[in-house]
């Protein structure tokens, strides 16, 4: 029995492992973590860490047939919180009194992570195991994305033997440095009654900004991209409107880890000066430039270079009438 | 006889029992590749760190090919050794374990393929107001919210600092 099991481990991951580098074990457990995400109700505090800020949040997550909600609260600095569930994301902002609201009306608008998306990654990160440690009272394994190539960032995931639940994310550049860091302290996995993931906000009198989310066809509009970044591909493409009542078009290149957005509004009659070139916030890097009387600001989870690609590859040709 | 051989790896057989399977593996060919195949697999469901397929080859081979020392037999006694010199023999196999040990670590680092543009020749402009409502904007389609839920939110509206923060 037990070498037969031998054996099949033998073909599934040694010579996998060998050949390509991504193995199969690792993919599984990264497999466990994204079900784990969806299927488990926890409770728990997290640190995120970037740069030389550090915040500690409360997150709470009821899972259920409906797709769960899911609630975080940021401890520190400016207060916030947002709650989630599988058709909306509200974002309450008490100091302006405002909540954000992001509805999901349409599957287009919503590119869930499906299994076979999971696969896709092994073309752009080689996926292996990383070592066990412990993390707020957890035993963890670890798996480690490694990119194939510098268009993108790398990942360490630790997560819980037992469940697979997530307890740390690391991103890391090509010189191996933190880009950011989300780690629990503390967590209760299971058992969590529904009135802990209602807001503690009472919003009578709160500006609502509603994001107004509608599927588009911006390359019909005339919106091109000259040449696209190896292994993203575009998985959304939205109009939709930004902060108070700014009308843009949306569209999400992503290697199913790392994503970019491309937002593309008009120049007329906006009071802000543009100012063109890189900038960065947080972990986010950001390009803006000018294109056919627009302006085009590329916001990702990815190295500047790679934003910067994106944007450069934006093009406007005048659609055929 | 492959029964067997499973059987001697797993040091079921005693000594008599051992001869023949031992004797089978004696000669290079099927036999023998299926001794080294249990081995590793041991290895693996131990999860003993695996060396790779054909190292025990590549590593006769290796032997084959050094010259072989003619040198005449010492007639001199060697003189005693300082402790000192027995504990720096100690260290290098100390140091070559952890090498060893090193290369057979996962690397995190592989070799880039694509070569970006060096980040220090950029110059950085400030980003435009409100960088938050871009930011909050992606997140809704961000992969991470299928492997962290809403917990990449907070990444969103950075601290008391706002959109001037760099």
């Amino acid at each position: 029995m037990i070498r037969a099991l031998g054996l099949a481990m033998l073909a599934c991951c040694g010579l996998a492992q060998a050949q390509a580098g991504t193995s199969a074990d690792a993919m599984s457990l990264l497999r466990k973590v994204y079900q784990a995400t969806e299927r488990l109700s926890y409770t728990g505090t997290f640190v995120y860490q970037q740069g030389d800020r550090t915040e500690t949040s409360r997150i709470t997550r009821v899972a259920g047939n409906d797709g769960g909600i899911e609630r975080v609260e940021v401890l520190d600095g400016m207060p916030r919180e947002f709650i989630r569930t599988r058709e909306t994301v509200r974002c309450y902002l008490p100091d302006s009194q405002t909540v954000k609201v992001e509805r999901r009306s349409d599957e287009r608008t919503f590119p869930a992570m499906l299994p076979e998306h999971i696969a896709g990654l092994a073309g752009s990160y080689t996926i292996t195991r990383g070592e066990k440690v412990r993390i707020a009272g957890f035993d963890c394994e670890a798996v480690v994305l490694t990119p194939k190539d510098e268009l993108r960032y790398g990942y360490k995931l630790w997560a819980d033997v037992k469940t697979g639940m997530l307890l740390k994310a690391r991103t890391f550049n090509r010189k191996g440095k933190t880009v950011e860091q989300f780690s629990f302290t503390q967590l209760a996995i299971g058992g969590v009654p529904r009135d802990r993931v209602k807001t503690k906000y009472v919003t009578q009198n709160w500006r609502i900004d509603d994001a107004a989310v509608q599927p588009a066809n911006l390359q019909r509009a005339g919106w091109t991209m000259g040449s696209e970044l190896p292994g993203f591909r575009k998985i959304v493409e939205v109009t939709r409107n930004l902060g108070e009542a700014r009308p843009v078009g949306q569209m999400v290149y992503s290697d199913g880890m790392a994503a970019v957005s491309v937002f593309i509004e008009p120049l007329a009659g906006r009071a802000e000066k543009l100012r063109p070139g890189p900038s960065s916030l947080g972990s986010f890097q950001i390009y803006t430039r000018q294109v056919a009387n627009h302006i085009v600001t590329v916001v990702g989870e990815a190295p500047a270079a790679s934003v910067q690609r994106i944007a450069d590859a934006v093009e406007y040709k005048l659609p055929p009438q | 006889m492959k029964t067997e051989i499973s059987a001697l790896v797993d040091g079921e057989l005693d000594g008599r029992e051992a001869a023949g399977p031992l004797n089978a593996i004696k000669e290079e060919g099927e036999l023998r590749d299926r001794w080294r195949s249990y081995h590793l697999i041991g290895d693996a469901m131990r999860d003993t760190r695996m060396v790779t397929p054909g190292f025990a080859v590549r590593v006769a081979a290796k032997l084959a090919q050094e010259p072989t020392v003619m040198a005449p037999a010492r007639r001199v006694p060697l003189p005693q050794r300082p402790r000192w010199q027995y504990l720096s023999a100690a260290a290098s196999v100390a140091a070559v374990a952890l090498v060893g040990w090193i290369a057979f670590a996962p690397q995190e680092a592989a070799p880039p393929v694509a070569i970006a543009p060096k980040q220090s020749e950029i110059v950085q402009v400030a980003p435009p107001d409100k960088a938050d409502d871009y930011l909050y904007a992606h997140q809704g389609y961000s992969p991470r919210n299928s492997l962290q839920g809403v917990a990449p939110y907070v990444r969103m509206v950075s601290g008391e600092a706002g959109a001037g923060k760099r």
